[in-house]
């Protein structure tokens, strides 16, 4: 993504809400869902417009676990650990996820695929262990199905690249 | 002072206006509450550290509030002293020694409670932060927004909760002024001074220097900043050479009157 492109795209973002601090979460949320994380300059463009310092905004933005500083994996993995998902062995999944994708809960996979992070309960305590990837519910999980989902977005993302390429070809 | 209370502070009766500061009224009548995140420089206070508890006797009920922001609104009796908070002050400082081992502060006015209450015990389990004199009170934040900089703030929660500047990395927006040190009550906030610079939050700032006598003024950021927020021209000369100079011209001209 090109910087000027990037730009625009927060100064969007931002612009959408009235000039004022009670909306500085909403647009940060915004942030993080356009980008899977809060750029720096995102966080200063909207201290600037809200008239309040980049300490202040990144002190909610550390506050809340929803919104994140660093760049986040195209996939991300939320493992719930709530307490039903607990007793039913979520801390398995996590160490599954760790064995084929090599990152803990709180990581981004070094090519920048995967996140994985552990939410508190999901609502969902009857399917335990809950694990959502982008927004899908993967329910009453295994530990053996992990590897399978994993591969399932791996092999969606290559042939996604595959068509991509093939269309640069034309 | 139409209406004006009469509530008594560990059986002394003091009087007072309906809204005023419990901690406030105490002071001002010379009974002393220990306390640590109550500062004189602002008008609304934290209630963070817990030490300044008393126990509040209204309508024949007795409840803890912390005095610093608990506001007198009708005849009470107020118990500074009373056995339940002596044990409590010697809890909340036992712990606090917990967290911020490092302040000697802290560590005094623990011992202190701790010997009144008769021996905190039952902490020994409790884990001890290394190097640490922060209690995360938050005043520094305060001093840093009143003051309009607004370089520091809260980062992080639970655990891993701190003061720090964004990102970690020396804040744009700080000016040196030291505030955020000066107000800080366990001396958490650590800066270097020597004769041409203060570094303080990992930046570096050079001082201003009195034109006159030579004396160190706080850094340029801060007496410039302090400049524009009032209106009113940088100052050349330090305080006590403004004086003089105001003397001196005073003398010159009423030499002859």
């Amino acid at each position: 993504m090109n910087d000027a492109n990037h730009a625009s795209k927060i100064a969007r973002i931002i612009e959408a809400y009235p000039a004022d601090r009670r909306f500085a979460l909403a647009a940060m949320q915004d942030m993080q869902h356009e980008f899977n994380y809060i750029p720096a300059e995102g966080l200063s463009a909207l201290a600037a417009y809200l008239g309040c310092t980049t300490a202040h905004l990144y002190s909610m933005a550390t506050f809340y676990k929803a919104l994140s500083l660093n760049p986040k994996g195209e996939h991300i993995i939320k493992i719930c650990n709530g307490t039903a998902c607990h007793l039913r062995g979520s801390v398995n999944l996590a160490t599954e996820i760790k064995r084929v994708l090599g990152i803990e809960p709180g990581q981004t996979s070094a090519d920048g695929e995967f996140s994985v992070e552990y939410v508190n309960c999901l609502g969902s305590c009857a399917l335990a262990p809950v694990m959502v990837v982008d927004g899908m519910y993967y329910n009453k999980l295994k530990v053996d199905q992990i590897s399978g989902i994993i591969d399932r977005y791996k092999q969606e993302d290559a042939a996604r690249k595959d068509a991509k390429d093939g269309g640069d070809d034309d | 002072m139409s209406n004006t209370l009469t509530i008594t502070i560990d059986g002394r009766p003091c009087t007072c206006e309906p809204g005023e500061y419990l901690y406030d009224v105490a002071e001002r009548n010379g009974i002393h509450i220990p306390a640590l995140c109550r500062s004189d420089a602002f008008e609304d206070h934290r209630a963070c550290c817990r030490v300044c508890l008393v126990e509040v006797e209204e309508r024949g009920r007795r409840k803890v509030v912390t005095s610093c922001v608990y506001p007198v609104e009708r005849e009470c009796a107020v118990y500074t002293n009373s056995e339940k908070i002596i044990e409590e002050r010697a809890v909340t400082l036992a712990l606090l020694a917990k967290r911020a081992p490092s302040s000697d502060v802290i560590a005094d006015m623990a011992r202190e409670a701790g010997a009144a209450a008769g021996g905190a015990a039952g902490f020994d389990r409790l884990v001890t932060l290394d190097d640490e004199k922060c209690i995360l009170c938050g005043l520094c934040v305060q001093a840093c927004d009143s003051l309009g900089t607004g370089a520091i703030s809260t980062v992080n929660r639970g655990v891993d909760k701190k003061v720090s500047t964004p990102y970690d990395e020396p804040s744009e927006d700080c000016i040196g002024c030291l505030s955020c040190a000066n107000v800080c009550p366990t001396g958490a906030i650590e800066y270097t001074q020597d004769a041409t610079s203060r570094t303080i939050w990992n930046r570096t700032f050079e001082l201003a220097f009195c034109e006159r006598c030579g004396a160190p003024m706080g850094t340029k950021a801060a007496v410039s900043r302090a400049a524009q927020q009032t209106g009113i021209e940088e100052p050349h000369v330090c305080d006590a050479c403004r004086k003089k100079e105001l003397a001196d011209e005073m003398m010159r001209t009423y030499r002859y009157v």
